[in-house]
């Protein structure tokens, strides 16, 4: 069944010149094969992870120490997340750089636009969680980027309502970081796949 | 089947999946070498010096280090960087091709910003010490 969607995602067709590997490096499948590892690790993790202020620290600990194949687990999981950035930059400087975002696939680039801030979004959430001095002030010094934007003092009350690391930020981290950010990721790479197959093929082809 | 087409599976899929395997082993090897670091537990009291970012918002910490105005040039290319295939930069490309001739300014456009995002990472990484002065990096 998941053979023949994937089959159905795509053209049934494409133009043999267009399949040079050189033209894509494959880019996009591997910015989403990494999401896919990023999610199947997440999925692990979240059986020891606490996303408390207490408890989080501690529970990356155990994990690490105590857990058969948690600190590879984690370490898995980090670099995948440092790969799905570099490839999914990579790709969307590919698109500028073959003219592949003009039209008619401009629809297709804006999705793609929005999937690349996302996957800054994600990362981002994801930086906090372990709550060693690294995550804080990562993240902090994030906030305190935000705080320069226009209405940024606004955004940061959502993203922070109790201080960076405290209970209620923690918890809006970590929903943002394993269900909202990927749920939005995964509609919008179905729409992207989606809209390949309606523009018949990855690159300009006429 | 027309002239020059090709039925994707197997020709589009086999490299698609032979790359998918390619990544994921590569990433199975790496994060045996690549272990991921964990410092001691999150304490506001102790401020490091410098704080930095994440890795992939350095570029934008560096940036705003010379002027906090220089925010506003991120947030003025940030239309045009999502309404590129609607400015009037030339005719789309007429077949697959890097660096078409006809989006030369696009082109340069994109490889300069590109080159300034990562020059003011690596400068951020590896060149600011305590107060965010610059230091050498080894």
């Amino acid at each position: 069944m998941i053979k023949d969607f994937a089959r159905h995602l795509f053209p049934r067709a494409v133009l043999q010149r267009d399949l040079t590997f050189t033209y894509t490096f494959c880019l996009g499948g591997l910015a989403f094969t990494s999401f896919l590892v990023l999610a199947a690790t997440g999925a692990l993790l979240l059986f020891y992870y606490q996303p408390t202020p207490a408890a989080a620290y501690p529970s990356i600990l155990l994990l690490e120490s105590s857990v058969y194949g948690g600190k590879y687990l984690r370490s898995l999981h980090r670099l995948a997340s440092h790969f799905f950035l570099v490839l999914i930059v990579l790709h969307t400087l590919r698109v500028i750089l073959t003219g592949a975002c003009a039209k008619p696939r401009e629809l297709n680039w804006l999705t793609g636009c929005a999937l690349l801030m996302l996957a800054v979004f994600e990362g981002y959430t994801g930086y906090l969680l372990p709550m060693d001095q690294l995550a804080l002030w990562a993240t902090q010094t994030g906030m305190e980027l935000v705080n320069t934007l226009p209405f940024g003092a606004a955004l940061r009350t959502v993203l922070v309502p109790d201080g960076v690391g405290e209970p209620m930020s923690l918890l809006r981290f970590y929903v943002l970081h394993i269900l909202v950010v990927p749920g939005a990721v995964l509609l919008l790479s179905s729409l992207h796949f989606y809209r390949v197959r309606k523009n018949k093929g990855v690159l300009p082809y006429l | 089947m027309k002239r020059g087409y090709v039925k994707s599976s197997p020709h589009f899929f086999r490299p698609v999946k032979v790359s998918m395997l390619l990544l994921v082993a590569a990433l199975i090897g790496l994060a045996w070498l690549i272990p991921a670091p964990l410092q001691e537990q999150a304490d506001i009291a102790r401020v490091p010096n410098p704080v930095k970012s994440a890795w992939f918002l350095l570029w934008i910490q560096e940036l705003v280090s010379y002027s906090k105005y220089l925010i506003y040039l991120v947030l003025a290319l940030t239309p045009l960087f999502l309404f590129l295939p609607w400015l009037p930069i030339g005719t789309p490309a007429a077949k697959a091709t890097w660096f078409p001739k006809e989006q030369r300014l696009v082109t340069v456009t994109a490889l300069a910003l590109a080159a300034a995002v990562l020059a003011l990472t690596l400068v951020a990484l590896f060149f600011r010490g305590p107060n965010w002065q610059l230091v050498a990096p080894f």
